[in-house]
Parts: structure tokens; C-alpha cells; sequence
């Protein structure tokens, strides 16, 4: 078995396997494929409570993978934020020194939200420019809401 | 509703995530579409070896001792129902039913066709390069059931 614990550095290793076979297209390829087939939970909750299903997807997520973050939601301003202080994928992958990340390893977060969100309506800006340190950050504005309040 | 925000920090929950498995089962699954059977044990032996080699470094230093440490540790922290029965020569694991596979069934995750691979040529692959070798005795696909065995190879 490899344990749930022992998934993301099988991930990383899988994003490389992928670019060897095909180059960066065979991953991002793959990153679509997890988007259509693995997060129907994200989908489905944000289908029923808008930007909350958001909240509700990664308030279950981020606590059982003991991430440090910061999650906020404004409902009125339609906006809902993660600031990720020390991401425990990137932050794992960094600390095992007998292996090498997959170059873009954060690369997929952006991927597949996004598609799973955007054609809901919502609008998704991610910052990765520190996530080599394990940091980043993800915003999510509900293009309605803001159509409201301009 | 008012503004909510959520602070967490690593030290508030414990790092278990079992939802991974189905990433995983997804993972398999999409190598065996797009790539072929073979692929998928390519990619698990190049895991193995990428991620693993401080165990087999263990293995070959210390013996069976050190995989019957790294299986209890690890079907201890997923909560598997095991045996195992451990000499110098032979290490032989019984799994109730797999944790992984467990979850898969109760939240609704397809089990990849090749989900057996994560046994079967992961622990080939642990063994590669070292005095053992590995046998899949019994595997049950619907549960993950099984009877591993290593053992000391023939010199």
C-alpha cells in the first residue's frame, strides 16, 4: 500500500513520469483529467452554495492535510481568499532531501481549480511567486456579486 | 452572513488525508487509459525508487527488521488491521483489508483495475538490489484483503 501519507512525493514523481513521456502537455493533460474526474465534491458544493461551497470544500481539505493557512470568506463582497503560510505539499516535498520536486509541482493547484471554478462564474487569481518557500495564495471573486456592487 | 475567517496552523491537525487515496486510485487509473498496463508499473518502480531509497538502504543494512518497522508505522497511522510474522529470513504480512481501498469503497472512489500494482510492484521494487525478494500470496480486489510474503532469496 502506499499509505495517503506517502501520496504527494508519489504526485510529484507522477508529474515527472508524465513530462518523460510526453512533455509539460502530458501533465497539464493530466492536471485537466484530475479536474473532470476527482473534484465533482469542489464542483457539486459550489453548484449548491456558490462561493461558500469554496469554504466548505477546503475548510475539509486544509484541516485533515494540517496545512498553515488562512482562509477568508466575505459573502457580501463576493470574495473568498487562502493565504497559504506554509503549504504541507510543497512545504513535504521540500523537506525530503534525497528527492527533487517536480519542477512545477504547484503548478497544478492553479490548473485544477480553476477549471472546476471559472465555468461556474467564478473568477480565480492565483499567486505562486513564492511558492518554492511552500507560500502562496488564492483568491476567488464571484464576477456576479462584483457586477452587483460596481 | 458576516466576513468569516479560518486560522489553522500545521500543529492543529494531525497530517492524515485519506481522500489521497482516490487521487492515487485516479492516478493509476488515468496511466492505464493513456499509457498502458506496463506504464503503470514503470511509474510505481520509479517511485519506489526515487522515494524509497532511504528504506531500502534500511533493508539492506538491517535487514527484514527494518520493512516490519516501516509497514507497522505505516498501516499503524492509516489504522489497517495486520499481522506480521518476521524472522531473518521472512516477513510474512497479512492484511485484514486495505485502509487505502476502505476508504475508496465508503466515499464512493473507483478502484483502479491495476490498484493491486501498489502491493504487488511496489514491494518487488523495495526489494530490488537487496538479499530479498517478494510474493503476492492472496489479494482480494474488493477489499484490499491480502497475504504478502518476503522472503531471503536463494544465494
Amino acid at each position: 500500500m502506499i499509505s495517503c501519507t506517502e501520496f504527494i512525493p508519489a504526485y510529484s514523481e507522477l508529474f515527472k513520469f508524465l513530462e518523460a513521456q510526453g512533455g509539460k502537455q502530458a501533465v497539464v493533460d493530466y492536471w485537466e483529467y484530475i479536474s473532470d474526474n476527482f473534484l465533482d465534491n469542489l464542483r457539486e458544493l459550489v453548484k449548491e452554495h456558490g462561493l461558500r461551497g469554496c469554504w466548505l470544500y477546503w475548510s475539509h481539505t486544509l484541516n485533515e492535510e494540517a496545512a498553515d493557512f488562512t482562509m477568508e470568506i466575505d459573502d457580501e463582497a463576493g470574495e473568498f481568499r487562502i493565504v497559504m503560510h506554509h503549504c504541507p505539499s510543497k512545504g513535504r516535498l521540500n523537506e525530503l532531501e534525497h528527492i527533487e520536486p517536480y519542477r512545477d509541482y504547484c503548478g497544478h493547484c492553479d490548473v485544477l481549480y480553476r477549471r472546476v471554478l471559472e465555468p461556474l462564474g467564478l473568477e480565480c487569481i492565483a499567486d505562486l511567486s513564492e511558492c518554492e518557500q511552500a507560500k502562496c495564495s488564492f483568491l476567488v471573486r464571484d464576477a456576479a456579486k462584483r457586477g452587483d456592487s460596481n | 452572513m458576516p466576513k468569516e475567517v479560518m486560522r489553522r496552523t500545521a500543529a492543529d491537525n494531525p497530517y492524515l488525508h485519506k481522500d489521497f487515496h482516490g487521487a492515487m486510485s485516479t492516478g493509476i487509473a488515468y496511466l492505464h487509459e493513456r499509457y498502458g498496463e506496463e506504464a503503470v508499473r514503470k511509474y510505481l518502480r520509479q517511485f519506489v525508487e526515487a522515494y524509497h531509497a532511504p528504506l531500502k538502504e534500511a533493508i539492506r543494512r538491517r535487514g527484514l527488521a527494518a520493512l516490519q518497522e516501516y509497514l507497522e508505522r505505516t498501516y499503524g497511522i492509516e489504522g489497517g488491521d495486520i499481522e506480521i510474522a518476521c524472522s531473518e529470513d521472512e516477513l510474512v504480512l497479512k492484511v485484514a483489508a486495505c485502509p487505502a481501498v476502505t476508504h475508496m469503497r465508503e466515499h464512493g472512489y473507483p478502484v483502479a483495475d491495476l490498484w493491486v500494482e501498489t502491493d504487488g510492484t511496489v514491494n518487488k521494487q523495495l526489494c530490488e538490489g537487496t538479499a530479498f525478494a517478494f510474493e503476492l500470496l492472496e489479494y482480494d480486489s474488493e477489499t484490499g484483503r491480502s497475504v504478502q510474503r518476503f522472503y531471503r532469496r536463494a544465494s
